[in-house]
């Protein structure tokens, strides 16, 4: 005997509009949600868990720690839904929501312990780089992007992070230094040298 | 004009530079070809960067978030649950099938009731008499039984793909079988670790009632009537009883098979479980998750992951799982306190049996599915299976013929002989599951369980091969006794078996009947063939 999948929500079936919901436009989603609209947020869920699950791996050490960290953020976005305000893309806004969640996560890991240090302005590294080509521009295959993405989540904490959040998660340098609590150019530099000790550490192994 | 650093390169490139400063830097960029292959490299590389980080890894890219990945792990821990816990209960899968109206339900041993009834029941016999052997073999039969337990694992847990938790079981068997290992062995009507006590090692203990109220450092491995931890389990809890009720701790896991479980403390890691009735109470805690095939379920503590349930009832949540929820049974409550940390997929026979309260919280997707029953006739593949089914019967039967005629003619004969054929069937049917979980509970005879669990298999796939034999027989009544006529009796007597059984109801019945006959007919011809032969 076989199984005939009927998909449905409620105790009544609602096959129609579980379609209607996955063609629908963000905005209504949303609105939707900051309804409180379940079936909104699930779609919103199913949507963005990915992309959260991504932010939250990159940024903590276990993958545990990030399905907690992602189960957590969506957990609080049936509150945090209503203060979005859609000045800026929900995708990024949520990110921003889960990078808080990560770092919290980071933070609390660490007792107390300052994880993201202030760095004295990059201004002293000016020098060579530039001369020779960076061995990230000429990576173009798939596994020599596997082996960059390796090579970034061994980073330290300090630099992963804030390379993370601008490149997966598409923050600005004052969305990352609001999270991080630092100084916009203590962002900038922290950024730049995550950037050198990546060349660094990928350069012998592209040759 | 002087160049400009890399840092104002790499800060123009990513966007955030004054846009008055950018536009010198553009400026200077249509002068300075330095500048502008600087720039052109650090946007290069901003691009692999991204691209890179958005390539997400395997385990990071599962379609549902992270669901994908650890159904592989569920499927691992399935292996080891059944292997373990459950090998009186694997016959219940084949039985299903037989389809047997609710009406006879208490007639099938296999059948929820009856099953548990006939299970637990020995758990009253076996602390009494059953526990001198189990610890005495412990302690005698070492190495060999070390030998034959490593192919036995090998072969139940996947053919060597040992994981994790499958891992940790096979050697807590194997420490078993090692008197070597640190083992201490308790046994008596009470058993108790007081609650100033502390065993440095792991315990087996078997008596009526189990109870720990001080510590076990190693794992503890529990029969008994009742099994109680009040105090702490640093290791595992395997625990084979009729009630097992955890108010302490175990930081380890809890692989059970009770008839009832009552979590009421905390536990560290996964909980696997075979139980009838399992409860998480409000006080308990599971660090990780729940995997369990049982009878009813209640949840009214938290579960920190996610929760899979196999259920021949109904599923009580009103406390919180971290994760999903999967669960597959009759019904399905979520009380306005319950909450799901990640997608909720249920399987129910009914929508109307998900009763899901306003106030609950499910953070993912809810996707509740209904098992449509559709006939099988209107499917081509049904007469496929069935024909590949009829030809395999055939060839047994003709095999059996070729290798054993005059075992397959007398027992073929046997099953003439009606009700004594039928009640011995009966008898074994029920009876060969019990021996196997006694077998198996001693650890030492999961071997011998497992063979006799092939050898009634086998049995049971024969049974339909001699009854159908013998109906064709008694239809056709031929005038001799060849090779032919046999095969032409078995054709006939198979085909009308094989229609009859898809009869509603009927069918179900007439199938079990044919087990039943089957066997009787078998299992009696083995035994008079054990002793000096006298055949028609």
């Amino acid at each position: 005997m076989n199984a005939k999948r009927n998909m449905a929500k409620e105790p009544q079936p609602r096959e129609g509009e579980t379609r209607q919901m996955e063609g629908l436009g963000l905005e209504n989603v949303i609105e939707r949600a900051q309804g409180h609209d379940a079936e909104a947020l699930g779609e919103i869920y199913s949507r963005y868990v990915r992309r959260v699950f991504g932010l939250c791996r990159y940024m903590l050490n276990s993958r545990e720690s990030a399905e907690d960290a992602t189960s957590e953020v969506f957990l609080k976005l049936q509150r945090s839904i209503d203060s979005y305000d859609s000045s800026i893309p929900f995708p990024r806004w949520l990110l921003r929501v889960a990078g808080n969640q990560c770092i919290d996560a980071l933070r609390r890991g660490q007792r107390g312990l300052k994880v993201f240090v202030e760095v004295e302005d990059g201004a002293a590294v000016i020098e060579a780089a530039s001369s020779e080509p960076s061995p990230l521009g000429a990576v173009i295959s798939k596994q020599e992007r596997a082996q960059v993405r390796d090579t970034i989540t061994r980073l330290p904490e300090n630099y992963r992070v804030p390379l993370v959040l601008r490149y997966y998660g598409e923050l600005s340098y004052n969305e990352i230094a609001q999270e991080l609590s630092l100084e916009r150019n203590n962002v900038a530099a922290l950024i730049f040298r995550a950037k050198q000790e990546l060349r660094r550490r990928l350069a012998p192994r592209s040759k | 004009m002087e160049c400009y650093s890399e840092q104002t390169c790499a800060l123009a490139v990513d966007g955030e530079l004054a846009p008055d400063e950018a536009q010198r830097l553009r400026d200077h960029l249509a002068t300075c070809r330095r500048c502008r292959d600087l720039v052109d490299a650090l946007r290069a590389e901003n691009r692999v960067l991204s691209e890179s980080l958005h390539e997400l890894p395997e385990e990071a890219a599962s379609p549902a978030g992270f669901s994908h990945l650890r159904k592989s792990r569920v499927w691992g821990d399935l292996a080891v649950l059944a292997a373990v816990l459950a090998l009186g209960s694997i016959g219940l899968i084949w039985f299903n099938e037989l389809s047997i109206p609710a009406a006879l339900e208490w007639f099938n041993p296999f059948s929820a009731s009856g099953r548990t009834n006939l299970l637990f029941s020995l758990f009253d016999l076996f602390p009494t008499g059953g526990t001198a052997m189990l610890t005495d073999y412990a302690a005698v039969v070492g190495f060999l039984s070390l030998l034959l337990l490593l192919v036995a694992g090998a072969l139940l847990l996947g053919r060597g793909r040992l994981r994790q938790p499958g891992l940790r079981l096979l050697i807590v068997l194997l420490a078993l079988s090692l008197p070597s290992f640190a083992l201490e062995r308790r046994r008596s009507d009470f058993v108790t670790v007081a609650a100033n006590e502390t065993v440095d090692d792991t315990l087996l203990a078997a008596g009526n009632t189990v109870r720990i109220e001080g510590v076990v450092n190693g794992d503890l491995l529990a029969f008994g009537r009742t099994v109680e931890v009040r105090g702490t389990v640093k290791g595992d809890l395997v625990s084979l009883a009729k009630r097992t009720v955890v108010s302490g701790t175990v930081e380890g896991r809890i692989y059970t098979f009770s008839e009832s479980l009552d979590l009421d403390g905390l536990l560290g890691h996964n909980l696997y479980g075979f139980a009838q009735n399992l409860r998480v109470n409000d006080r308990g805690r599971v660090g990780e998750g729940i995997l369990a095939a049982a009878g009813d379920v209640t949840i009214e503590g938290e579960v920190k992951r996610s929760v899979d349930l196999l259920t021949s009832g109904n599923a009580d949540v009103s406390g919180s799982i971290g994760r999903d929820l999967t669960m597959s049974g009759v019904s399905l409550t979520l009380t306005n306190t319950a909450r799901i940390g990640g997608n909720l997929n249920a399987h129910l026979r009914q929508l109307k049996e998900a009763h899901i309260a306003d106030g609950a919280t499910i953070t993912g997707k809810r996707d509740i599915q209904v098992k449509v029953r559709q006939s099988q006739f209107t499917r081509p593949r049904f007469y496929f299976h069935q024909a590949v089914w009829f030809a395999a019967a055939m060839l047994v039967g003709w095999l059996g013929l070729l290798l054993f005629p005059s075992f397959f003619r007398v027992t073929t004969q046997a099953v003439g002989l009606g009700w004594l054929s039928l009640g011995l069937g009966l008898g074994v049917l029920a009876g060969v599951p019990v021996a196997m979980v006694v077998a198996a509970i001693t650890l030492i005879g999961i071997p011998i369980s497992l063979m006799l669990f092939a050898v009634y298999l086998a049995a049971i796939y024969l049974a339909k091969v001699f009854v159908g034999a013998f109906l064709g027989r008694m239809l056709l009544k031929p005038a001799g006794a060849t090779k032919g006529d046999w095969m032409l009796g078995l054709l006939v007597g198979l085909l009308i078996l094989t229609i009859v059984g898809f009869i509603p109801y009927l069918g179900g019945l007439v199938r079990l009947g044919v087990v039943c006959l089957g066997l009787g007919a078998f299992v009696g011809q083995l035994y008079r063939g054990s002793r000096p032969v006298i055949t028609a």
